[in-house]
């Protein structure tokens, strides 16, 4: 075959053939021409008539697919039509930009400008010493986070590491040292700043001055570093200025599927910085977490009011454990923020809740009252039929049973009226004086910290007398006043349901929480049972307390109560000790009693008619307060109340901190 | 030449008919699908007029809500009337027995449907389900009214009303959500900019030109046309209360503005006043409810609602307006039965009737009827000792409802003009002292009642 050649010869006696068939056929039908006129004209009516048709079958098919919906034409548009907008909106802005970043560390000033716009600036006395950090989108060019760590002091460190840590791979890091950042930077944020590709960081010293930018785990972009020259003074100011190339929107987002959660995950994603494995790409920790529903929920259409002011990442945690506690439905869920702060916002918008801001009135506890008071209007404005509201603040961590507790006690509300309130946090309940999650206490004080709130009490008693913007009163301190308590109890369980992990607060710093908050004991166990609710009423309760007195061994009075071996190493008795409280409010032996136990103790908290109950050793302990208590005729004739003597006035108590 | 072009003709026509027969093919096809299904329908007893697409998109529509568990019913006026005259048709026909189709397929541009907003489980996942099964869907949302009340929020959004639209049939959901004094509201359908105005006949629908208010109706599952929907137990109470539902909302910026300037009285006193105000309210609105008759906020506390959202703390009464037409007689005792003694009795039903009844804490009711003539409305009042008679001049007006005190009550739609004529156009300023015979730019004098009649006209207890 390859060697044939085509004869220029067959060419044309082929072409000739065909013709001559052709012309046969031709002349085969002239010979007809009438028969063939006919034909023809035939064929073309025939043809016309078709088109005709055809063109009013598509006319007609139109008209009812525009009427009928069987047809899947409609939503075919639909989707195309969808498909056709979604690409060009996420491709963003076009060609690859520039970011031009300042940065500037020195003793007494920081600052961080993108693009001619200053994200950062802190000249303050005496504030916002250490390192600060800036986290830029890399597509954007937006901050997604700012932190200052404080690596002076000790630990500080730390959460910077586990801030670094969190930031996703290829942000833009900047940092820059204001005053001193080096004197508790341990090894290990050394090493990190080292695989950041730092030089100065690993080598930061006494007074040194810093500034970076970087890539996260990428290139850096620039570095400045000025020693300090003696132990007295401090390195030279220094000021970087740097290009930072920006990069497409696609490589700085994940590719998660398509689903209604993702996008809301995307769309925080892409904004802020610092939530952990919400916005990693390959394994993002859940957003929703439907617990398994509690069965006859009382609490079900009780509306949740979450008080919030600017601490973002206390709001996620905190909505976090409520959204995974059980029988919690979200729809009944507000968060009120105080200010117009976007991060918070975005916090509450990733997990699908509604968010209120709140413009701030006034100042410091009087703000936080007023938002109160705006918060707490609105919960029962936006949800006429409830009778109930629970009030949450962002720093507490929810219990998995927190509303099965509700659930369970929520009725006592209603029933007794000398009630002021359910709350799921017990003032004394401490790690070493807390035991029995199933059973609750009533108390002369209201804890807060997760309550329960009636409508009729907020509607006809506080919110028309709550304190205006101008008194500077903290809100639960008010609450707290007789006015407003009028003799009436609150409801709290032996193990609180509600944690309080706030560091950073208005009336809060690390030393008093560690002191008195972080080894607040938590239930963690799901679906506790409460223990014989209803003798949590008012006369009920009386009845149980002079059982409970009635059966309880009488103490070693000779002992130091605060010496351990006043109670008996035993595990499961009642045990009682009266202590001296001359009248209703002298609380002089208690206080001591309670800084000795290491409970609360900067106030009066957890008290019953002069009746303190918790837990020592695994021992129910009953302490009472002798003569003024009613309880004191179970004091046996021999014993002689104990006395504590308050310390020398000069040593003071720590601060003036409340517990908000 | 000619019979190449003859030709050239012949082959186009082959071509296009072929591929006009080759599209036959195509579409008989469904052409014969679509057919089938119709009398498959058809076959299962002769159900007539169920392939409408008004029935179509109904019976999608309900689909999607109870896969979606999305609590809606049934509101539609046109329909709910057609349910009320055939109701012993509607009770007795259970699922799928229905022969004809009575109710959905009536021709109609929409179907309207309100969402119980309160109830909902998740956000709105159903839309994209609903746009999946073919429909269309346009969402209005605005600000929610319950927070402006309070100053200084802002929230997200709410959602007020959806559209959605199956080929020419579209379903209007309208969202209600529950107000303080146990009612529903739904919002103004508002367009914004980037609505498509031409997406549905928005002039012909029956709900959303104003914001309404709604008494909570209980509900009853019924089937209709084969379709299981829910409707109010009481369809034509609630088709009644349609043309009377405009609602409109308090000035709460403007109240806020008067407060800024005459600052709010939050005395003791005051506040005692308005707690025994509220009450008093309270009551008589339940006892003129309970006798079906309407009536609104009238002078000193119409004021007090239109100028600071609240009750005037010196205003020392309460003021209610009623048509003379909704008098009954009973409405005395009904008073005194729910503990309120009548104080006074001015007037008779034919001229210038009003009541005065005693509340607690020396907190007084006054109820004036209203008399319409062809171009304006009035009232009267009478001073006891000399017997004079004096006439309070309104031009017309309707009723609308608003929120007072956590309370869903009537007053004048025109208020501004209603208030206007009571107060003057300083009804801004307050004013403490006032002569209810001279200081009223409406009073006029009106003559004195003959002496024979005091008896019966001047009751005083």
């Amino acid at each position: 075959m390859d060697d044939w050649k085509p004869s220029p010869l067959i060419k044309p006696f082929g072409a000739r053939k065909k013709r001559s068939w052709y012309l046969t056929w031709k002349y085969k039908l002239t010979n007809q021409r009438a028969l063939r006129r006919f034909c023809q004209t035939g064929a073309v009516l025939f043809l016309l008539v078709t088109v005709i048709v055809n063109i009013k079958l598509i006319l007609d098919t139109r008209r009812a697919i525009s009427e009928a919906n069987e047809d899947p034409e409609p939503e075919q548009d639909y989707d195309e039509a969808l498909g056709r907008l979604e690409p060009p909106r996420r491709r963003g802005s076009g060609p690859r930009r520039v970011l031009d970043v300042e940065v500037y560390s020195s003793r007494s000033k920081v600052y961080v400008a993108v693009d001619g716009t200053t994200v950062l600036e802190d000249e303050a006395r005496e504030q916002g010493r250490g390192i600060h950090v800036i986290v830029l989108n890399q597509a954007t060019g937006h901050v997604m986070a700012k932190r200052v760590f404080d690596t002076y002091s000790p630990h500080e460190d730390e959460a910077m590491v586990l801030f670094l840590n969190m930031v996703a791979p290829g942000r833009v890091l900047i940092c820059t040292v204001k005053d001193e950042g080096s004197f508790h930077l341990k090894d290990t944020a050394k090493a990190l700043l080292r695989s950041l590709g730092s030089q100065a960081g690993p080598a930061l010293g006494w007074r040194d001055t810093w500034a970076f930018v970087g890539r996260k785990g990428g290139p850096v972009l620039g570095e400045k570093h000025s020693k300090s020259p003696a132990l007295s003074s401090w390195g030279d100011p220094v000021l970087l200025k740097t290009d930072v190339p920006l990069s497409s929107a696609e490589e700085a987002e994940c590719h998660w599927a398509d689903t209604e959660l993702n996008r809301r995950r995307r769309r925080f994603c892409s904004k802020v910085e610092g939530y952990g494995s919400v916005c990693s790409c390959k394994d993002p920790t859940p957003i929703e977490f439907s617990p398994d529903p509690l069965p006859d929920n009382k609490v079900l259409n009780v509306p949740v009011a979450v008080i919030a002011g600017n601490r973002p990442n206390y709001l996620y945690r905190m909505l976090r454990s409520l959204l995974s506690a059980q029988g919690v439905s979200p729809q009944m869920i507000t968060v009120f923020i105080d200010g117009y702060y976007e991060e918070p916002m975005d916090v509450v918008a990733l997990f699908g809740l509604r968010g209120i801001q709140h413009t701030p009135i006034s100042i410091k506890n009087a703000r936080v009252s007023q938002h109160y008071k705006a918060s707490l209007t609105a919960t029962f404005n936006l949800f006429p039929e409830a009778k109930f509201a629970v009030v949450l603040e962002e720093d507490l961590d929810i219990a998995v049973d927190f509303f099965s507790f509700l659930s369970q006690s929520i009725h006592l509300l209603e029933e007794d009226d000398s009630l002021y309130c359910i709350s799921a946090w017990n003032d004394q309940g401490y790690e070493h004086t807390a035991e029995d999650p199933a059973l609750l206490y009533r108390v002369e004080t209201m804890p807060g910290l997760g309550w329960v709130l009636r409508r009729s009490l907020y509607k006809e008693e506080l919110e028309p007398k709550w304190p205006t913007p101008e008194k500077l009163w903290d809100w639960d301190m008010w609450m707290r006043m007789p006015e407003q308590r009028r003799g009436r109890e609150c409801i709290i369980p032996d193990v609180s349901r509600s944690y309080h992990f706030g560091i950073v607060g208005l009336n809060m710093n690390g030393y008093f929480h560690e002191a008195y908050f972080k080894k607040h004991k938590f239930n963690t166990v799901p679906g506790v049972q409460l223990r014989n609710v209803d003798s949590l009423k008012k006369e009920a309760y009386e009845v149980e307390i002079h059982r409970l007195l009635s059966e309880a061994e009488v103490l070693d009075h000779s002992k130091n109560p605060c010496e351990d071996s006043f109670l008996p190493d035993t595990e499961g008795h009642t045990y009682v000790a009266f202590i001296r409280m001359e009248k209703d409010d002298d609380f002089t032996t208690w206080t001591q009693l309670a800084k000795c136990l290491h409970i609360w103790d900067l106030d009066v908290r957890g008290n019953h008619r002069g009746l303190w109950r918790l837990f020592r050793k695994k021992n129910h302990f009953l302490v009472v307060g002798v003569p003024a208590s009613p309880y004191s005729v179970k004091k046996p004739p021999s014993v002689t109340p104990i006395f504590l003597e308050p310390p020398p006035k000069e040593e003071g108590a720590p601060g003036a901190a409340e517990q908000t | 030449m000619s019979r190449i072009n003859k030709n050239v003709v012949l082959a186009l026509l082959t071509l296009t008919s072929s591929a006009f027969l080759l599209f036959q093919l195509y579409y008989y096809k469904h052409y014969l699908s679509a057919k089938n299904a119709a009398g498959l329908s058809k076959s299962k007893g002769s159900r007539i007029g169920f392939d409408s697409i008004q029935w179509r998109a109904v019976k999608k529509f309900i689909m999607l809500t109870s896969n979606q568990n999305v609590p809606v019913f049934l509101i539609d006026p046109l329909i709910l009337e057609l349910i009320n005259k055939n109701f012993e048709q509607v009770k007795n026909t259970s699922y799928g027995s229905t022969s004809e189709c009575k109710f959905f397929c009536v021709p109609r541009d929409f179907t309207a449907f309100a969402l119980q907003y309160h109830l909902r489980k998740n956000e709105e996942g159903w839309i994209q389900v609903a746009e999946n099964m073919g429909f269309q869907c346009i969402k209005i949302e605005s600000k929610d009214p319950r927070l402006d009340g309070i100053d200084s929020l802002s929230g997200t959004e709410i959602p007020l009303h959806y559209i959605c639209k199956l080929a020419t049939h579209a379903i209007h959901l309208i969202v209600f959500h529950e107000r303080s004094g146990n009612y529903l509201w739904h919002g103004h359908l508002r367009l914004k900019e980037h609505i498509d105005r031409k997406f549905v006949p928005f002039r012909k629908l029956r709900f959303g030109r104003y914001p309404g208010a709604f008494d909570r109706p209980e509900l009853q599952q019924v089937t209709v046309d084969g379709l299981e929907v829910l409707i109010p137990k009481d369809p034509m109470y609630f088709v009644e209360e349609i043309p009377h539902s405009r609602f409109i909302e308090c000035r709460y910026k403007e109240a806020r503005a008067f407060f800024q300037q005459y600052l709010d009285d939050n005395t003791v006193e005051a506040m005692a006043f308005r707690k025994s105000a509220k009450e008093l309210l309270q009551l008589a609105a339940k006892t003129l409810n309970k006798l079906g008759i309407p009536f609104w906020l009238s002078s000193g506390t119409c004021l007090g609602w239109y100028r600071q959202c609240n009750i005037i703390p010196y205003s020392k009464d309460v003021d209610l307006g009623i048509f003379i037409q909704d008098y009954k007689s009973d409405i005395i005792l009904a008073f005194q039965d729910a503990g309120l003694p009548l104080k006074h009795k001015f007037g008779k039903v034919e001229d210038s009737l009003e009541l005065s009844f005693q509340g607690k804490d020396d907190v007084k009711l006054d109820i004036f009827f209203f008399y319409e003539e062809t171009d304006h409305m009035w009232n009267g009042g009478t001073q006891a000792k000399t017997g004079k008679k004096f006439k309070y001049l309104f031009p017309k007006f309707t009723l609308c409802w608003t929120e007072f005190v956590d309370m869903k009550v009537h007053v004048p739609c025109e208020t501004l003009e209603y208030i206007e004529a009571n107060y003057g156009k300083t009804w801004k300023i307050p004013v403490k002292t006032w002569d209810w015979k001279r200081s009223p730019p409406n009073v006029q004098p009106n003559g004195v009642w003959p002496i024979s009649e005091w008896d019966e006209v001047i009751q005083l207890y």
